[in-house]
């Protein structure tokens, strides 16, 4: 099935973000007003603790506009399938049920709900937002932190361990739609959400959103790095629709080091493991030779 | 015992948008200099929705952007100018003072 978004026909209203209290420059911010551009208002959301729920709002304000509920750590996914059995109870169809998680509240923290909620394929669909860190808590490593990467409790020599892989992990549920987006290429993740939305069934999208923060680099780069990533090929956008495999975007790749070495959370990264990511980069990519 | 609880105040939808803060973070903000150059993405690039395209005008709510300085790098035809100082600041210099 293709999808295909045409820019100037998209809502003027914004379900979310003007007023939200994010940092400025927020990647998970523009994920989320992406996304909310094209599942509409008859959406209901659920997010666990995350920056994204503490930019949702406080006390009596709300930057939604859509119901939003902050749920617990551990089991966002859980609750939107309450959610949608209490949809199918009132015979209320038309509705999207989103849970919108970090890369804790998804891969680490929030596992063990996600699995079941896949594992049951819930009508539904997982967001991991994914900043490759515990930026809401101040920067600690997750298992989405990359090779190398320094955090807050890797200070020497950064996290020497890889990034899990969690599309494989979500593609061995035999789920019927999973994908990998980057907040840098629009119409390619609203898409993404569209189809996400319009199919039955349990769905997972995985959308690299930068925290300029998090990664050390200035404010204004966060949409530049996040498609630094994908044009390097570190990072690849594609999707697995009822098993089938396709590759969205041909990235022009180039050298892994001009998206590595501006971070300064890769200011310990060695020559010699550049090289390394770029040789798995260019297997990767069938390129042979420089 | 429940039904003499208060009703619990709840947050108006789109509400955040009254109380903003971003104007005051601000150390840059952003201006449209030629709007015709201006990539229609860049509406989608604001972490703030901030930004809004009518054809060809463009409008940047400035009670609401932060100043992060996306929309100046990703797009030809905004430029970053500083908030309290320099040329075209809010205490701008004269321009035969440059």
């Amino acid at each position: 099935m293709n999808v295909k978004i045409n820019l100037d026909q998209l809502p003027k209203e914004e379900l979310f973000g003007q007023g939200n209290v994010g940092c400025k420059g927020c990647g998970g911010a523009i994920a989320g007003r992406q996304a909310m551009k094209v599942l509409g208002e008859r959406t209901i959301i659920t997010i666990p603790a995350s920056c994204m729920a503490t930019l949702g709002g406080n006390n009596r304000h709300t930057t939604w506009k859509i119901p939003f509920y902050h749920t617990l750590f551990e089991c966002a996914p859980a609750i939107s399938s309450g959610i949608r059995a209490a949809l199918e109870a009132q015979g209320i169809k038309d509705v999207n049920v989103v849970s919108w998680g970090g890369d804790a509240g998804s891969a680490d923290i929030g596992f063990q709900s996600l699995t079941g909620a896949a594992e049951r394929n819930e009508d539904l669909f997982h967001v991991c937002y994914d900043n490759e860190m515990y930026m809401n808590t101040g920067g600690q490593t997750s298992s989405q932190t990359p090779y190398s990467a320094l955090t807050t409790n890797c200070t020497v020599n950064g996290k020497k361990t890889n990034k899990k892989n969690m599309l494989k992990i979500m593609e061995a549920h035999d789920i019927g739609y999973v994908a990998c987006a980057s907040i840098a290429y629009p119409a390619d993740l609203m898409a993404k959400f569209k189809k996400a939305s319009s199919r039955k069934g349990f769905s997972y999208i995985h959308v690299l959103a930068p925290c300029f923060k998090g990664w050390g680099i200035p404010s204004d780069q966060t949409v530049e790095f996040a498609r630094k990533a994908v044009e390097s090929g570190l990072w690849e956008l594609f999707e697995v629709e009822d098993g089938v495999r396709t590759r969205n975007y041909e990235p022009k790749l180039i050298p892994v080091k001009e998206y590595l070495t501006p971070q300064k959370r890769f200011s310990k990264i060695t020559a010699q493991e550049i090289e390394d990511l770029q040789q798995q980069v260019n297997t990767r990519y069938g390129k042979v030779g420089k | 015992m429940a039904k003499e609880l208060p009703i619990v105040p709840t947050a108006v939808p789109g509400s955040s948008v009254e109380t903003s803060a971003a104007a005051s973070w601000r150390e840059y903000r952003p201006e449209v200099r030629e709007s015709q150059k201006v990539n229609r993405e860049v509406v989608l690039f604001c972490p703030d929705g901030a930004i809004s395209i009518e054809k060809e005008t463009v409008t940047i709510d400035l009670h609401i952007c932060k100043g992060c300085g996306i929309c100046a790098v990703e797009s030809d035809g905004i430029v970053m100018v500083p908030e309290y100082t320099g040329v075209s600041g809010v205490f701008g210099v004269k321009e035969g003072n440059k």
